[in-house]
């Protein structure tokens, strides 16, 4: 600890042992506890408290008070808790008498504060953070700790009663720590007392008929084994597991959720999961007896193992299957194709709670196809993988969403009645039949779906969301059908459903709602980077009226989609595509978008699309733009000039991006110790550096980044002194060569950069040799501002002497403004 | 049992980040997913754990609804919808809908530039979370689902503040979100119909106090920057995108329009068109005044405010600055601050609430030395003013709001826990309704008496009204009848209806009992005896002695027999329907009080 912080702290510790003295702010206790975490992780905890002995009064005095505040009483316990994690504190604590005070019976447990959840809460934190070592095991059962803990676990408030929890589990493992490995021996035998006693309790619990007692039990036993990997833990499974299995056998199952994730925890211990005494057995049981929510998740987390007994996996893939073969069944019969699950009877449950309500049924659904959606892309997923099928499923669930589905079935028909017009369940399969694109599928189904697709997508009264889905599952099905081998250019598929997806996608530029509108120029921007450079696509792309919607979507009321209307411009004139050729001789001939996006970014009044401007430039100058190779240096020029008014510190950032690209392109690549990646044209081999210097002057760069280092916005000074350094790097050899025949003036240089560094920003720069600048560029300590740019620009507010300072600077003028809020 | 639970993950006894899961048969709901200024780690957050520690976020919540665009309400949002992964509907009043994400984007920046931080929401997040918001309307009715529906109603507060109803078949839970019960300069009050619903969960940020008059503090605002312009000075007001700027900016236009001032007026975000915008918009949303005057003049097209340009900072003579942020966190109001600070005719006013760690909380703690980067050391002579212009409504107000929907319970947020106690009392023994006020993490259990529709025969009704008896709104009646449930419908029927539908023969309950009598004689001439004790008593029945020597009264049938042990003991069999119980039973204890004496 500093010598400003060990002087301000007697008076804070003062501050918080007067009830009369209410705290300033709710984050600071929390802070102050932050920076003494810190501190003891450095230092001794017991030189601490010696040498600041404030620190013992107020732990002394605090327990006492009579009208403490709960939130300083919290507070007290959990600092004694930090302090006394180090066993030698932690004693010293002890000598004083202090920690029964603040844990023990004497403490706030018997007393009103009791009932605030801060108190109780602060109570397990500080155990949580002493329960260390041995003396804290012994200090825990002199003082029955341990009991109150247990009847913690069943607290009013949830944050209470989850970390009552963890502490048991902290406790057992730190009681079973001093047991040598391998040491398996049976519980009785010889495991410590306190954790023989938590064991019993938790065996209580499992045997009891509350259901609150055993979820707290279950979910003790998963923090337990996903925490430890020792082997006593596998005496406490072997012993603890038929209790559990037991759970199964009661009509309704006792706390499934818990049961689930403790089942799979021990799946997945690599102690556990890989002996004889794994889950298995116990899990089987489970997905048979598990109602659809809860065993949906059982069966996934089994999928998701790496090891694990065929047999189960079978039963559980049929189980998530389950599901989507009723949808299928009750809407293909007689089809003669091949279903889901062929040859097993059906789940009269599943079928119940398809059935019994729209939002049961929803609901089933969708967590089905979620949980599929999951699998799908692992590589661990069910081998052979039902693609047909379940296409046909998906397929068949947007159409009864839809309500386009002919059911064969009475049940078909309920199902029909519930699922149409039920958006949640079609932005579940949306997504599902996104993530199947991986998969493909034989000829005819995927012309079925992009059918389905096109239909979600033409249909007035699809929601936006389900728009966005549905233009997302397309955009993966397109690219999935070009993967296809053997394929060239866009693929049968695609060269059939593009004619038909245009009109639907112009339809949609024009929507009234901005979220479909800017969805739809996503979209786009996507397809034009896939197939820009393919004749048909470029063909049927200028042959409609889509260039020219996106265009005015430049003039959107709406900035996000005038800024995704010019990431999608940009896309398209990087490729050509941005307008029909004026002239039929010269195809390449079209009107320029350079101005209109020097416009927006001048005129437009928010940042999204100046920053999509910005992005677009820079691209295309990476690119070598036609527009931009015009004139490279009047457009690097007329950018920096525009952006550096900016108000928007992002797009300032991003100039110097622009400007960065510009200096690879005349210096050479910046080197790996730049955090930028700059990609040159390989044909433009870097021009001689006195050149290229004067191109830098004449594009004023110089001036821009120097401007920029002293940006009161932290990133953009940030980036520029990375810039900077990168150019001083670069022009070393030429600093050097000069500086033998003689120094240049730099004088009115520095004497801007003393301005602009005192905030001034009117201060102009005339035109200036390149000399000057270098002999400027190197008057500046650079690497000294990129550390001091490198801390967060609160670093000086964040620091504990100005956590201090505030806590007592508060003091007294509270009552005013304490009840503000925002 | 049905019941409606409550689990604040916010805002539980305190004025931070407001999240509020709710759950009404079976419908889960959050209300509110804010964001907490003061802390720069995970701990800004709501902790969603606790949430998704059954599932799937998605799977187990039907919606979130945010009341209004203030970051302590909404914040989370993005964070919750893009990186925790909740992928359902969120709803919001459609000027919610346009304010949030500007605020959402501003913040964003801020924490960027303050720290340079990666783990924090990106403005493509902010965008496709915007996507998925439902925009509502005041007094629209929205079906969430078949079975959960919301309506909004207007909060006051802010642009777009709104409450909601939340309903789930006959049960309901209205949240105010934070509201404000008396008119300012641009908002309505809060209003609110007589919707009597289950719970009201309230704000209560100044449960305790009387808020003196908004205008007092305006006037002051007023005077202060007036002051400090005339003797030269500048006014630097660091304030947030959206919100309270757009409130100021229309108390100084009015001021200068009035006073005929001429000193430059500047606002330095850029956001001021955007912000304006908006405000011309949802005129709607404001209050009478300014929608009437509406016509002549909008009040957010000002005339004296213009926009900043960072070298006007360095000119000379006063001028009135506003520039973002709000808190002086870093950014253009932190370098303006720097410039102005040591000058003592300039001026800063906070009008807002300021977390700790921000250049704003230190000088409004009355720090004047201020250390800054380098160990260099600021020294602040300008002067600093504290303006609360925050609208909450206060505790007569909180009294109002619950007295206009007349709930069965109460719970309050948002408010300090000492605070909430006093106002929990007045409460209770006012409305004489349970109040409570759970901390975060806590859930409140309210039990709920559902209310099951059903249907009743015509035939039925026609019956009764053939009784002659008219029916009267304000006077209950008994009417008789057999409820039936067929294809998941109740149904009172008559009697007979109930069995030809249901396809039931009739069976025949009679109730039976013996009474002992003493009497030596045969058994018929006891039952001659009864006859005629009956008859003289029960003069307006029907008292019949039949031929086998029973006796019957209405549908009483009556048997003497003698039982073989004792000859000098009479045993009297009574039966009777349920239809005539009242008299059966009279009868009994008659006849269990003996007969008279025989004449010898």
């Amino acid at each position: 600890m500093d010598h400003e912080c060990a002087r301000l702290l007697p008076a804070v510790c003062a501050v918080l042992a007067d009830p009369g003295q209410p705290v300033a702010d709710d984050t600071c206790l929390e802070k102050l506890l932050d920076w003494f975490k810190t501190v003891t992780e450095a230092e001794s905890s017991l030189l601490l408290l010696q040498e600041n002995p404030c620190l013992v009064e107020l732990l002394s005095h605090v327990p006492k008070l009579q009208d403490v505040s709960a939130r300083v009483l919290s507070f007290s316990l959990r600092l004694a808790g930090i302090f006394a994690a180090q066993e030698d504190c932690f004693q010293y604590l002890q000598q004083a008498e202090l920690l029964p005070g603040l844990f023990g019976a004497a403490g706030p447990l018997g007393r009103a504060v009791w009932a605030v959840p801060t108190v109780r809460s602060g109570w397990i934190q500080g155990l949580r953070s002493l329960a260390q070592h041995p003396s804290a095991l012994r200090f825990l059962a002199d003082h029955g700790a341990v009991d109150t803990v247990f009847s913690l676990q069943g607290d009013a408030s949830l944050f209470v009663a989850s970390a009552a929890g963890q502490l048991l589990v902290h406790i057992l493992a730190l009681s079973m720590g001093g047991r040598a490995e391998g040491h398996t021996c049976p519980r009785d035998d010889d495991w410590p007392m306190c954790a023989q006693k938590i064991v019993g309790h938790i065996e209580e619990s499992l045997c009891s008929t509350d259901t609150p007692r055993v979820t707290q039990a279950l979910n003790a036993l998963t923090t337990t084994f996903g925490r430890c990997q020792s082997p006593w833990t596998e005496v406490l499974w072997e012993q603890l597991s038929p209790l559990v299995a037991r759970l199964l056998e009661r009509d309704p199952v006792p706390a499934p959720h818990p049961l689930v994730d403790l089942l799979l925890c021990v799946a997945r211990s690599p102690v556990l999961g890989s002996s004889d005494r794994g889950p298995w057995e116990t899990a089987a049981q489970a997905l048979s007896r598990l109602a659809p929510p809860q065993a949906g998740p059982l069966a996934l987390g089994v999928l998701k193992l790496q090891l694990c007994p065929q047999a189960l996996r079978t039963q559980a893939f049929g189980v998530l299957l389950q599901p989507l073969a009723c949808v299928l069944k009750a809407t293909s019969q007689g089809s003669g194709l091949p279903g889901l699950l062929d040859g097993t009877s059906e789940d009269s449950v599943v079928l119940d709670a398809l059935l019994s309500s729209k939002s049961s049924c929803a609901g089933l659904l969708c967590r089905t196809l979620a949980h599929l959606e999951e699998l799908q892309p692992l590589p661990q997923h069910p081998s052979p993988w039902p693609q047909a099928p379940l296409l046909r499923a998906v397929v068949t669930i947007l159409r009864l969403c839809d309500g386009s589905a002919a059911p064969a079935s009475s049940v078909g028909g309920r199902l029909c009645g519930t699922l149409v017009g039920c958006v949640r369940v079609q932005r579940a399969a949306l997504d599902f039949l996104g993530t199947l694109s991986q998969g493909m599928g034989p000829q005819e189904q995927v012309t079925q779906v992009f059918a389905v697709l096109l239909e979600c997508l033409e249909r007035p009264d699809s929601s936006p969301t389900v728009l966005k889905k549905a233009f997302q599952a397309t955009l993966r099905w397109l690219l999935s059908s070009a993967r296809t081998p053997g394929c060239s250019g866009l693929g049968p598929h695609t060269a059939l459903f593009l004619p038909e997806l245009f009109p639907v996608l112009q339809k949609r530029l024009c929507s009234p709602c901005w979220e479909v509108r800017d969805s739809a120029l996503e979209f786009l921007t996507h397809l034009s980077r896939h197939w820009g450079g393919q004749a048909d696509f470029r063909h049927m792309l200028l042959e409609s009226e889509v260039p020219e919607l996106t265009r005015q979507l430049l003039q959107d009321p709406e900035s996000y989609v005038r800024a995704s209307a010019v990431t999608a411009m940009g896309e398209l004139s990087s490729r050509g595509l941005h307008a029909a050729p004026t002239s039929p001789e010269h195809p390449e001939a079209q009107q320029s978008l350079l101005p209109e996006f020097l416009h927006i970014l001048s005129a437009d009044s928010e940042g999204f699309p100046r920053r999509a401007v910005m992005q677009v430039f820079t691209e295309w100058l990476r690119g070598g733009h036609a527009d931009v190779a015009r004139d490279t240096e009047r457009f690097v020029a007329t950018v920096l000039q525009v952006v550096s008014r900016d108000l928007d510190w992002e797009v300032r950032a991003q100039g110097l991006e622009l400007a960065l690209v510009f200096l690879g392109q005349t210096l050479g690549q910046p080197g790996p110790h730049c955090p930028y990646t700059v990609s040159l044209p390989k044909a433009a081999p870097p021009s001689p550096l006195a050149e290229a210097l004067g191109a830098l002057c004449r594009v004023r760069l110089f001036e821009f980044a120097f401007r920029a280092l002293f940006d009161c916005d932290r990133p953009v000074a940030q980036k520029s002194c990375d810039l900077l350094l990168f150019l001083r790097d670069k022009t070393a050899t030429y600093s050097s060569l000069w500086e033998a025949g003689g120094s240049p003036d730099s004088a009115s240089v520095e004497a801007a950069l003393q301005r602009w560094q005192a905030g001034e920003q009117d201060q102009l720069l005339g035109d200036l040799e390149p000399e000057a600048m270098l002999a400027a560029l190197r008057s500046v300590d650079l690497e000294g501002l990129r550390g001091t740019l490198a801390q967060g620009s609160d670093h000086v507010e964040k620091s504990p002497q100005s956590l201090l300072q505030d806590m007592l600077a508060t003091v007294g003028i509270l009552q005013e403004n304490q009840a503000d809020c925002y | 049992m049905p019941e409606i639970r409550v689990t604040p993950l916010g805002a539980g006894q305190d004025v931070g980040r407001s999240c509020i899961l709710v759950s009404i048969a079976g419908k889960n709901v959050m209300l509110d997913c804010g964001m907490h200024m003061g802390f720069s780690d995970d701990r800004r957050f709501p902790d969603f754990s606790y949430i998704t520690q059954s599932g799937r976020l998605t799977d187990f919540l039907d919606c979130v609804i945010i009341s209004h665009f203030h970051l302590d309400h909404c914040g989370a949002l993005p964070y919750f919808s893009e990186m925790v992964g909740y992928d359902g509907p969120i709803y919001m009043t459609h000027p919610t809908q346009a304010i949030c994400p500007i605020l959402l984007e501003d913040y964003r920046k801020i924490a960027v530039d303050k720290k340079g931080e990666a783990n924090f929401f990106t403005s493509q997040m902010i965008k496709d979370c915007m996507k998925k918001v439902v925009a509502v309307h005041l007094h629209q009715t929205v079906q969430v689902d078949d079975e959960l529906e919301i309506k909004a109603y207007y909060a006051g507060h802010v642009l777009g503040a709104a409450m909601f109803q939340i309903k789930v078949g006959s049960e309901s839970v209205v949240y105010t979100g934070d509201y404000n019960m008396t008119p300012d300069r641009h908002l309505g009050a809060a209003w609110i119909d007589k919707c009597r619903p289950n719970l009201l969960i309230t704000e209560s940020t100044y449960a305790t106090t009387i808020r003196d008059s908004k205008r007092c503090r305006e006037r002051d605002f007023l005077k202060k920057v007036h002051e400090t312009v005339e003797r030269g000075g500048k006014v630097l007001i660091p304030v947030f995108a959206l919100g309270r700027a757009q409130e100021l900016c229309i108390l100084l236009e009015t001021f200068w329009e009035r006073m005929n001032l001429k000193v430059p007026i500047y606002f330095s975000t850029g956001l001021t068109e955007k912000a304006n915008h908006y405000y011309k918009l949802f005129i709607t949303w404001t209050n009478q005044k300014i929608r009437k005057t509406f016509v002549q003049r909008n009040m957010f097209e000002f005339k004296h405010i213009k926009a900043f340009d960072r070298a006007f900072a360095d000119n000379p003579g006063p001028m009135v600055v506003f520039a973002t942020p709000g808190m002086l966190h870093a950014g253009q109001s932190l370098q303006i601050f720097r410039k102005w600070a040591g000058n003592e005719k300039n001026m800063v006013i906070m009008p807002g609430y300021c977390v700790q760690g921000t250049v704003g909380h230190k000088i409004l703690s009355g720090q004047r030395k201020l250390e800054m980067e380098g160990r260099q050391v600021l020294e602040v002579k300008m002067q600093v003013e504290y303006m609360s212009f925050s609208a909450h409504a206060d505790a007569k107000g909180i009294m109002q709001l619950v007295g206009q929907a007349e709930p069965e319970s109460v719970l309050l947020v948002h408010g300090e826990a000492k605070k909430m106690e006093f106002l929990k009392q007045k409460i209770e023994q006012e409305f004489r309704v349970n109040c409570y006020m759970p901390a975060n993490g806590e859930t409140v259990v309210l039990p709920t008496s559902p209310s099951i529709p059903g249907g009743i025969s015509l035939g039925l009704l026609k019956r009764e009204m053939a009784q002659g008896l008219l029916p009267e709104a304000k006077r209950p009646r008994l009417l008789h009848g057999t409820l039936i449930m067929k294809d998941s419908n109740f149904r009172l029927v008559s009697s007979e209806q109930a069995l030809k539908e249901l396809g039931l023969a009739e069976h025949q309950l009679r109730f039976t009992c013996r009474v002992h009598l003493h009497d030596t004689r045969k058994e018929q001439e006891t039952a001659m005896r009864v006859y005629s004790h009956l008859k003289s008593v029960l003069k307006d029945h029907c008292v019949q002695h039949l031929p086998d020597g029973s006796v019957t009264v209405e549908s009483i049938l009556i048997q003497a027999a003698a039982p073989s042990e004792d000859p000098a003991t009479k045993v009297l069999l009574v039966s009777w329907t349920y239809q005539d119980e009242e008299l059966g039973s009279y009868l009994t204890s008659l006849l269990k009080k003996g007969l008279p004496q025989a004449p010898s």
